[in-house]
């Protein structure tokens, strides 16, 4: 259907609503809005409010769906698919300053959030109690609740505790006909909720049904004890072979990550922690539990390290020594900086057997197209982000780190995998949902949508092929995971 | 039972939807492997049915209900069209999480064929401890100490015989064997402990004289006041303790929920607007 364009009158009524501090309206403002870190594609939105209570969402909401405006709810922009990217103008509906958290109840396990609340604030609001909120996707400082609801984010520690949708109850959507539904468990009900799991399906939907202004989040028992090694091969070969065989023995790490010599150098660079500057790749593993019986997992770890060739093993001894790597870890991203101003960071899925033919796969395919590549990788789940660098001002550099990224997306749904694993579909992955599912799957997702939001309004031209595209192959850069 | 694909070293297994669960359990635990969720009476329950109501059991409390195990699904639509949604990885961000709504849906949005699963590998050691108290309070007082504790139990149930029996609380212990002893040893210093099984739950859904069995679903902390209203019919009853669900035979019903009915209809609309999978029939 056609959208219709924001009129001075109604950003005067957003005005009314949000407060003229609420409210974003002039060009050299709204470019801080122009695109998430997805940017390949940029476009401006018309107006971004930023409202500080659910009743002035409802107002905006309704507002738009009275002069059939665009609406797209918007976190921190974390995104890394586009997925916020404002394609046809419309109004953002930015949730950081409904950040409160409202309710914390230790005995049930439970948190009572606005959806602007940044995912560590969770955690650090509850860990004196010896609790956390689990999904660890590396935004964490600034990607908020619902953000990671939106993408059903993960993180290094998915491979144990699971994803957003493990973890989030229920939570508050305003539709974008402005109707307000609790869908999931209550604050104060059971998890058991009756009917459809709208809750389930609305996680991992990238903002196209609504937006969330509370939500209701299960805590987790945070371990007593940790063992945490690095380990350092020659060969990135010998390092996912090493994955797969840990997976494949009965152990479930809480983490298992992989990064490559590229990034483990910029890491070193950048941190000085100690890590060899001339190793094929490490492995992060943590196993967590009760101190007793953890030692000897470790023992059968190691043993399967050892079996393949791993050259040095060195577990944390302390818990400093422990934050520390997860330093490296998470930061991984902003190091990059110092390999290459322009690269763009992939994101997909292979089954875990499959991760060392993928890894071979990437390395052949950066070199084709004449690309520098690095790998850091959630390497137990099968879930790789590969990072290739290219020179914007080389001509036919950019095509070629697109063409190089679709390819290795594409190999990952022919060894029976996903194209996206926690990015997102966003605007840049379109084209490859007709690559992972059929004509008929995708109508079967178009249904769930149209009962959310007939008209089509929240969040336009995402997720499904065919949507307006704003692709100029001029990007900067981008960071994360 | 037809398996579809089982890939034990990448921990995944796809099977059809006429499948019992046993056989499943069966053909894993030759790879030491298992699917992680135990509803009742498995050697005729099959994998639809688990799919259509969201099934669990005791283990739950470890391990969650089917929902959190299900990788894609395959499924015919009410025209016809046969979709595949998810995908055959633990990870998958790529399009709308059918599975999570075809889960639980008791058949009413699609009729599913076929199903792939995370699967875990066996504990190596599993065991069950129980304690007994004369009041539901005192039981529910216990619940809330293992609960709380540093403990890591995959089942925490709460049952009772109905009339003047006494409370159990039965917890389940597993994973490697020193970290099942040393949570039995501190089990043991919170409480006076005996061994346990499962059985408590066989029986409670073997007694289908007893009438129908309904369920309740309350905040944990809540439980022992939702049972205090139907000590008055002696109903007998078990329930997920460290959940706050709660099955019981017979007595009041539970009260209606509130829902989201506007969009539940929209949605059962979208999928199937001539009413092929009637509520009521799965």
């Amino acid at each position: 259907m056609a959208m219709a364009a924001v009129s001075p009158s109604l950003v005067r009524e957003l005005r009314a609503i949000c407060g003229d501090d609420g409210v974003i309206a002039t060009p050299e403002r709204l470019l801080v809005y122009e695109c998430d870190a997805y940017t390949m594609e940029k476009n401006l939105p018309d107006a971004v409010v930023l409202p500080r209570t659910t009743e002035e969402v409802v107002g905006v909401v309704k507002l738009c769906a009275a002069h059939q405006i665009p609406i797209i709810p918007r976190g921190t922009g974390t995104s890394l698919s586009g997925a916020v990217l404002a394609v046809d103008g419309g109004v953002i509906i930015g949730t950081t300053r409904l950040n409160r958290i409202l309710r914390l109840d230790f005995r049930n396990r439970r948190a009572l959030v606005e959806a602007g609340v940044p995912n560590l604030s969770i955690t650090n609001a509850v860990k004196h109690r010896g609790l956390m909120f689990a999904p660890d996707p590396s935004s964490q400082p600034s990607s908020t609740i619902a953000g990671n609801i939106a993408f059903n984010a993960g993180g290094p520690h998915t491979l144990k505790h699971g994803a957003t949708t493990n973890h989030v109850l229920g939570f508050d959507l305003v539709l974008a006909s402005g109707e307000s539904v609790w869908l999931g468990a209550e604050p104060d009900g059971g998890d058991d909720v009756e009917g459809y799991d709208l809750r389930g399906v609305v996680i991992g939907a990238e903002g196209m049904f609504g937006v969330i202004t509370r939500v209701l989040v299960r805590l987790m028992k945070t371990a007593r004890a940790y063992r945490t090694l690095l380990a350092v091969f020659d060969h990135p070969d010998d390092a996912s072979q090493t994955v797969s065989d840990i997976i494949a023995s009965g152990i479930i790490p809480v983490a298992l990550e992989m990064m490559d010599q590229p990034i483990t150098r910029a890491i070193e660079e950048a941190y000085h922690f100690g890590l060899p500057m001339d190793a094929g790749a490490v492995l992060i593993i943590e196993l967590e539990g009760h101190e007793a019986g953890l030692d000897r997992q470790l023992h059968r770890v190691l043993e399967l390290c050892r079996k393949h060739h791993a050259r040095e093993l060195k577990p944390a001894r302390t818990d400093a020594e422990r934050a520390a790597l997860w330093k490296c870890r998470k930061g991984a991203f902003a190091a990059i900086g110092r390999i290459s101003p322009c690269f763009v960071t992939q994101d997909g899925v292979v089954p875990r057997t499959r991760l060392p033919e993928i890894m071979r796969f990437i390395y052949d395919s950066a070199k084709q197209h004449g690309l520098g590549v690095a790998n850091v990788c959630h390497a137990g789940d099968g879930n790789i982000h590969p990072i290739l660098f290219y020179d914007e001002r080389i001509p036919g550099h950019v095509e070629q780190a697109y063409a190089c990224s679709t390819e290795i997306v594409r190999r990952c749904v022919e060894l029976g995998g996903s194209c996206t694993g926690e990015h997102g579909i966003g605007v840049e992955k379109v084209d490859l949902m007709s690559v992972q599912y059929t004509a008929d799957d995708i109508a079967a997702m178009k249904r769930v949508r149209h009962a959310f939001d007939p008209e089509g309004r929240c969040n336009p031209h995402k997720m499904f092929p065919g949507g307006k595209r704003c692709l100029n192959f001029k990007p900067a850069r981008q960071v994360a995971v | 039972m037809s398996l579809v694909a089982y890939a034990p070293d990448d921990l995944t297994v796809s099977v059809t939807a006429d499948t019992t669960l046993a056989a499943l359990q069966k053909y894993l635990a030759r790879r030491g492997q298992w699917l992680p969720v135990d509803p009742p009476h498995p050697d005729r329950l099959t994998i639809g049915a688990i799919i259509d109501g969201n099934l669990s059991g005791p283990r739950r409390y470890g391990y969650g209900t089917v929902r959190e195990h299900v990788l894609s699904l395959r499924a015919e639509l009410a025209d016809g069209r046969r979709i595949k949604t998810g995908a055959d990885v633990v990870k998958n961000a790529a399009g709308y999480d059918l599975c999570r709504l075809f889960t639980g849906a008791r058949g009413e949005l699609a009729s599913v064929r076929e199903v792939c699963f995370k699967v875990q590998p066996l504990p190596e050691v599993e065991q069950f401890v129980e304690a007994r108290f004369p009041s539901v309070e005192a039981a529910c007082a216990f619940v809330e100490i293992l609960d709380t504790s540093e403990l890591t139990p995959v089942v925490l149930d709460l049952h009772h015989p109905g009339g003047a029996g006494l409370w159990t609380v039965v917890a389940g212990l597993a994973g490697m064997r020193e970290d099942v002893a040393w949570q039995r040893q501190e089990a043991e210093r919170l409480g006076t402990l005996t061994d346990s099984s499962l059985d408590h739950d066989r029986r409670f859904w073997a007694a289908a004289h007893a009438g129908p069995v309904r369920k309740l679903a309350v905040l944990p902390s809540a439980l022992a006041a939702a049972i205090q209203p139907l000590r008055a019919a002696a109903v007998s009853l078990v329930a997920r303790a460290g959940n706050g669900i709660l099955y019981y035979h017979g007595g009041p019903e539970p009260p209606a929920p509130i829902l989201p009915v506007k969009l539940l209809q929209r949605l059962k609309h979208e999928f199937d607007p001539t009413n092929k999978f009637p509520a009521g029939t799965s």
